[in-house]
């Protein structure tokens, strides 16, 4: 029986094996005497090919076994659909607004139960956060539309 | 005379109030996580590093250090109590600590976990400070050839230890060092792979990258299941094992401490083969190996201090060759580079006062968590009952403060997710992540060894096996690689028999 999910991975490795190797060649790659920015990534490129026709082969004809087991899809889906959106508002809402509405949906999402637990927890782990790591550790967090405010 | 002055060097910046604190704040945390199934050591030391920050360099090794071998003392709690490895090296525990725990024996099997792994890691840390100086003093010797080989059996070691397919771990290697040419070129100087993103001309950080195949893919992982733990509900009195444990067991402590050590030195090596290695080790030469799986103590205390020693020896080829052996301690490679120290045989002359000082917190650090993990046992059970959603909102906000910190950007969080479902595909499919973020991390060090050792051999690649030490380490790592190959093929010849290990 044909392993799927090693045929897929290897397909998808071996296709960014052969754009490794035009992007290295369009480097231009040199000769080990004299060699060029293209070598090591022509090198890498060889290594991808190589391996990943291996275990397409072995997906293929069945030799490895099935890994892929997929549980529950939906939580995980849902928890990349917030980072995602996250990454698309945290320049504008900045880091407190946007991990307060972030951090609550993924609680919501992951089963916690009372709003009121949900509100405290995103509130504390932003606030919290912000305090420890912009105010007190120097880390530099997006302050979005609250910096108009001075904040 | 030497070794005396440099551990009281070390000592003297160890004990240090402050660094005691980061040793304590390392230690909890990494016996927090190490309890907590589900947050592995590298990932919790990559979400540690913006911390680390404004940190001054030894404080922040110090901390990562700990975080990682009180992840293994943590680690064995959860596999004696809930039969589920709090972290990977703590999985053969399962076998014989939860049977001990079942037995009403929960307590020996903890104390002897934590006492084990007390002993193994002052004697790894003791082994430490006599190994590395002269291993260091040894690398100095090393040119472009040298290290190239080196550097290639530190990613063949890691490849063949990982726990998945030698050909996917070999494929990983592959597209780590492509991910590792994103950005300017460390030799020529070019652009490669950018394609016209200006974010991308320092090429893709380790810190971003770490976090999604780390963190980010973990919580994905572990989301995917739903949440069952069922806390073996038990009495922890008499913590001390017994006189008649300790007589069974002394020997698998030693063994298991030396063993460990040696396994950790290695490039490659670590915590989670030393200590399926020290209970292959420990079934075979018991007087009762029928007495293995059913809760036999030896079963517990050689693991447990065999995964402690190579933690903690680990370290070795880091602070001295400057080849990161596993994932946890390429974590610390990076927290390193990000204080701008280079780890290597150079680090002992360049910086004394740190490499000796971590040293020193190791051997407070071991002595801290005794002090932590016996008396606190009811706290840290008590932790495996706060529910999975607040450790994975806390990751996922880590992960973000930490991607974005790197460069300010939001750019690097958009990065993060992506490769957080890259390793999440990745793990799904059998792809080991280690090799990929070694060879990363690997890659320009590689690259640049090899451009020197074939220009200085006029394009030959006689160079490395002309050159005794090149030409051995070689041979080793083509003889890791090739060994599955001549299994399969022994396997053919020899039909019947069964190949040991090497679903790894």
């Amino acid at each position: 029986m044909k392993n799927m999910s090693d045929v897929l991975g290897s397909l998808f490795l071996f296709l960014l094996g052969i754009g490794a190797l035009i992007g290295a060649i369009r480097l231009t790659v040199g000769s080990p005497t004299e060699p060029q920015p293209g070598f090591f990534p022509f090198v890498a490129g060889m290594i991808l090919i190589v391996f990943s026709t291996i275990i397409f082969l072995q997906g293929w004809l069945g030799r490895s076994k099935e890994k892929v087991a997929f549980g529950e899809i939906t939580r995980p889906a849902m928890l990349l659909g917030v980072m995602v959106v996250l990454v698309a508002i945290l320049d504008r809402v900045g880091y407190v607004i946007g991990t307060f509405i972030a951090s609550g949906l993924i609680l919501w999402i992951l089963g916690a139960k009372s709003w009121r637990v949900l509100i405290l927890t995103s509130l504390c782990l932003s606030m919290g956060t912000y305090i420890l790591f912009d105010k007190l550790l120097g880390v530099d967090l997006p302050v979005g539309f609250l910096a108009r405010f001075g904040l | 005379m030497d070794f005396l002055a440099n551990l009281s060097q070390g000592f003297g910046v160890a004990l240090n109030p402050w660094n005691l604190v980061f040793a304590a704040i390392g230690a909890v945390i990494g016996t927090a996580i190490g309890v907590l199934p589900g947050l592995g050591p590298p990932a919790t030391v990559a979400l540690l590093l913006p911390v680390t920050y404004k940190m001054d360099p030894a404080s922040a090794i110090i901390m990562l250090a700990g975080i990682f071998y009180g992840a293994m003392y943590g680690g064995s709690t959860t596999s004696i109590l809930l039969n589920i490895p709090g972290e990977a090296a703590s999985v053969v525990t399962c076998l014989d600590g939860y049977k001990m725990a079942r037995q009403g024996r929960a307590g020996a099997a903890l104390g002897i976990s934590a006492m084990g792994s007390f002993i193994a890691g002052t004697v790894s840390v003791f082994g430490m400070s006599l190994v590395a100086p002269s291993l260091a003093s040894f690398a100095l010797k090393f040119g472009p050839a040298e290290y190239f080989s080196l550097v290639l059996l530190g990613l063949m070691m890691a490849v063949y230890l990982s726990e998945e397919s030698i050909v996917k771990g070999l494929a990983m290697g592959g597209l780590g060092l492509l991910l590792g040419t994103v950005g300017i070129d460390p030799v020529l100087g070019a652009t490669r792979f950018t394609f016209g993103i200006s974010r991308l001309l320092d090429g893709f950080d380790f810190v971003v990258v770490a976090m999604g195949l780390f963190g980010i893919s973990e919580v994905l992982i572990n989301l995917e299941a739903p949440e069952i733990r069922d806390v073996f509900k038990t009495s922890f009195k008499g913590l001390l094992p017994t006189r008649e444990d300790w007589r069974r067991c002394w020997a698998s402590v030693v063994r298991g401490s030396l063993l460990g050590f040696f396994i950790g030195v290695l490039p490659g090596g670590g915590a989670i083969i030393s200590s399926f290695i020290s209970y292959a080790v420990e079934k075979r030469v018991s007087k009762h190996p029928e007495q293995f799986g059913k809760g036999a103590i030896e079963g517990v205390a050689g693991p447990e201090s065999a995964n402690n020693a190579a933690s903690t020896s680990s370290f070795i080829p880091l602070l001295t060759l400057g080849i990161p052996g596993n994932a946890t301690i390429a974590m610390i490679f990076v927290a390193l580079m990000i204080h701008g120290i280079r780890p290597g045989p150079l680090m002992l002359q360049e910086y004394p006062k740190l490499f000796w000082g971590v040293i020193a917190s190791m051997y407070i650090g071991n002595v801290m968590l005794l002090g932590l993990n016996l008396p606190l046992i009811g706290m840290w059970v008590r932790l495996l009952t706060v529910p999975y959603h607040y450790l994975a909102v806390v990751v996922v906000v880590i992960c973000v403060i930490g991607a974005y910190s790197v460069k300010s950007a939001v750019f690097d969080v958009g990065a993060m997710v992506v490769f957080g479902v890259v390793g999440y595909l990745m793990r799904k499919g059998g792809f080991p992540p280690a090799p990929l973020i070694l060879a990363m991390i690997l890659g320009p060090m590689l690259e640049r060894s090899l451009q020197q050792s074939l220009i200085s051999s006029g394009g030959s690649l006689v160079i490395f096996i002309e050159k005794p030490i090149s030409a051995v380490l070689l041979a080793v790592a083509a003889f890791l690689i090739l060994t599955p190959v001549l299994r399969r093929l022994w396997g053919k010849q020899k039909p019947g028999v069964a190949v040991e290990g090497s679903g790894g």
